[in-house]
């Protein structure tokens, strides 16, 4: 029993970083219909300039997501402005290979500025916690809260500004959003903005628990894939629970199979992607729009 | 309709990210034509010219540059101090090949063929990991080229009766016998192995699981994980329950950050961890901090290692040299890429010609001791005579504890409890 709680612990810390690192690939794909390929490069930024932060002016990487989110926010906003909004709503493959470029780019820059030394950020709190006799990883732990604070805000921003429901305005039919005057290009940039400051904010709050490196992005990027695909575009109670399934699912095969857990873990989690886009193509809390280029 | 258009987008997508799509390579320092008319004129300045694809972009990026530093050291001392490799009188300079294989197998693959069949090199350089070299020897050995190598380390590799694959280092399932050796000696009972599924790690686990049932350690659980993993508390978890001695994971550089974080995360305290890669590389300590203070580490070379040769002096000879030309202190990755190297130079200067068949055989006899230890050929082109050391970091510093001979340090063991440091 201790087990399966144990397991369903780390499950769900996983599940919730899960969710706040894909959510900014379902948000961008879901209101813009960009499918972001460079969306784990966005998180190995946010990570190394925690790691910097933190090296060399001795920043907590939790304290110094007061600086990622807004220069990354600007980041997206620019980048969203100066490059993405002349291939939205054009043919899909457009965007994919314009994200891709851009994600060879970051990599490989990162790689001549940093060398490809893994680096880590090793916090004095990084420990453990024991509670009713299960285990809380502290760092995991803070960055579950966090994610969990983040699309709350997110959530609440979509549902109850005026800004959020131009969003989502957009996101459900951009002829009638520009009909009754939305700044569509405004709106746009806002929401990769605020997507990839959230993606960056994902990659600071990890770099703690694992190795930083140039060429971490592209694992991160399938995950979101999968993590979108299985809770539904744009949505987001649909990332948290995507995330959680994965998060949970593997957790949960890798703790009770022995020997290949973490492998079938991982094979489980593409099987239930499978079984979800044959019998639920629009994920499992269903889409933020129709995804159907004929009905717009 | 739409279902059918959100489906291929899905596919093409996943497609280009499981690939990570292999693009053009990008190549460094190709010879340009004016080389190969070169090579037809008997009277210009002699040149051999070796090939190699060593990851300078993707997984291996990091230990990719220590091969090509190591590498790059062999170069430059030969062509410029030792000036040239000595064929019947003539000094023949050396030029390399270098490109990047993006830690793709199948990159590697192409571009092999293409340093044989466009660049026309003479003889092949390993590149760095076993999944990697596995792939470019596969290539060597269908044309005919003698590939030596220094950081593919797999006992697979050497049991496909290749004729033209040679490695200077010692064979991945020695890696951790010195440590266990060591462990059993010091009391350890118990042992949990982890590894990731590729074939260094895979070779270092079942050499492991041998060298345990050799030593009377009982194996309690073994485990295995993909490549580009992030998250391992499945497997932590489960082993804190059995409650081992002896923790071992195989892996690469970045597993052993994720296991160390995973382990202190988790609670997870083992009397001792023995981790591949990581620990011999002072970046660790550097970047993990106090958290990576005694674990074990093997290791093919350290500095301290009492071994020389009339070539580059003694290890720490060595050592200075590289700090010298690099900015840093040699990895292990680095000094057997220099290693390798210096036994093709040695074995073309005994074969005294560059033909492939002479080369292979004096390659098969040569038998010596250099900076990096013995290297001398068993029939399959394993260096079997060199024994595996093991470090523990201690004090921030990565000091030998084993063998016997070249030990600085004792090992300490027990290791306290996470929350007793």
């Amino acid at each position: 029993m201790d087990q399966f709680l144990q397991a369903l612990v780390s499950g769900l810390l996983l599940g919730g970083f899960y969710a706040v690192m894909a959510l900014g690939l379902s948000v961008i794909w879901g209101v813009m219909g960009v499918i972001n390929l460079a969306h784990g490069e966005f998180l190995m930024i946010g990570a190394y300039m925690a790691w910097g932060l933190f090296r060399f002016f001795g920043l907590d990487p939790f304290a110094s997501l007061l600086l990622i989110l807004p220069l990354m926010f600007l980041v997206g906003y620019l980048l969203q402005i100066i490059l993405i909004n002349r291939i939205v709503e054009r043919p899909y493959l457009m965007a994919l290979l314009v994200t891709f470029g851009v994600s060879i780019a970051l990599a490989n820059t990162f790689k001549i500025l940093f060398t490809s030394d893994p680096r880590n950020v090793p916090v004095v709190y990084n420990g453990s916690m024991q509670l009713v006799g299960i285990t809380f990883p502290i760092v995991k732990t803070i960055i579950f809260f966090v994610a969990l604070l983040s699309m709350i805000c997110l959530q609440i921003f979509l549902q109850r500004s005026r800004l959020g429901k131009s969003i989502r305005a957009t996101a459900q039919n951009k002829n009638a959003a520009r009909i009754v005057g939305v700044d569509i290009n405004r709106v746009y940039a806002i929401t990769a903005g605020l997507c990839i400051a959230l993606t960056a904010a994902a990659g600071a709050m990890i770099s703690p628990t694992q190795a930083i490196f140039p060429f971490m992005g592209p694992p991160f990027t399938l995950k979101a894939f999968t993590i979108t695909a299985l809770g539904g575009l744009g949505r987001i109670p649909g990332a948290l629970l995507g995330g959680i399934i994965l998060g949970i699912t593997e957790i949960l095969v890798s703790t009770y199979v022995q020997g290949i857990g973490t492998n079938l873990g991982i094979v489980t989690s593409f099987a239930l992607l499978v079984l979800i886009l044959v019998l639920r193509p629009q994920g499992l809390l269903g889409g933020l729009r129709p995804l159907d280029a004929e009905a717009e | 309709m739409r279902q059918i258009i959100l489906l291929f987008s899905l596919l093409l997508v996943a497609s280009l990210v499981l690939t990570a799509c292999p693009g053009p390579p990008a190549p460094v320092d190709a010879p340009d034509t004016a080389a190969d008319s070169a090579r037809t004129d008997a009277d210009a300045e002699k040149i051999i010219y070796i090939g190699g694809a060593v990851s300078e972009t993707g997984k291996y990026a990091r230990e990719g540059q220590d091969t090509r530093q190591g590498y790059g050291v062999w170069l430059d001392w030969v062509n410029n101090e030792y000036g040239g490799i000595k064929i019947a009188n003539h000094r023949y300079k050396v030029e390399l090949v270098m490109y990047d294989d993006e830690g793709d197998p199948d990159t590697t693959a192409r571009l092999v063929e293409r340093l044989i069949n466009e660049d026309r090199v003479d003889f092949l350089l390993g590149p760095y990991s076993s999944t990697l070299t596995q792939s470019a020897s596969a290539i060597a050995e269908k044309y005919g080229k003698i590939m030596i190598e220094g950081n593919g380390a797999a006992e697979t590799l050497f049991e496909r009766g290749f004729q033209n694959l040679f490695a200077v280092l010692t064979p991945a399932g020695n890696y951790t016998q010195s440590a266990l050796q060591m462990l059993a000696a010091k009391g350890a009972k118990t042992v949990v192995i982890a590894y990731e599924d590729t074939a260094f790690p895979t070779s270092v686990a079942e050499g492991a699981q041998r060298w345990a049932a050799e030593y009377g350690l009982e194996l309690l659980g073994v485990e295995t994980y993909p490549k580009d993993v992030a998250d391992v508390s499945g497997i932590i978890s489960k082993f804190k329950r059995l409650e081992a001695d002896v923790f071992i994971g195989g892996g690469h550089f970045n597993d052993a950050v994720l296991f160390i974080r995973a382990a202190k995360e988790l609670d997870f305290n083992p009397k001792a961890m023995v981790i591949t890669v990581g620990p011999s590389n002072p970046k660790l300590v550097a970047e993990v901090g106090v958290d990576a203070e005694y674990i074990i580490g093997p290791t093919q070379w350290e500095a301290s290692m009492n071994y020389a040769d009339e070539y580059f002096g003694s290890a720490s000879d060595y050592a200075a040299r590289y700090r010298e030309m690099w900015d840093e202190s040699p990895t292990y990755q680095a000094a057997e890429s220099t290693a390798t190297a210096l036994a093709l130079h040695l074995a073309i200067e005994e074969a005294n010609s560059l033909d492939t068949d002479a080369v292979r055989e004096a390659l098969r006899n040569l038998d010596v001791v250099t900076f990096y230890g013995p290297i001398d050929f068993d029939e399959t082109g394993k260096n079997a005579s060199k024994p595996m050391g093991a470090i523990q970091i201690q004090g921030g510093e990565i000091l030998v504890v084993a063998p016997g001979n070249a030990a600085v340090a004792d090992l300490l063991y027990p290791a306290p409890a996470w929350k007793d440091r």
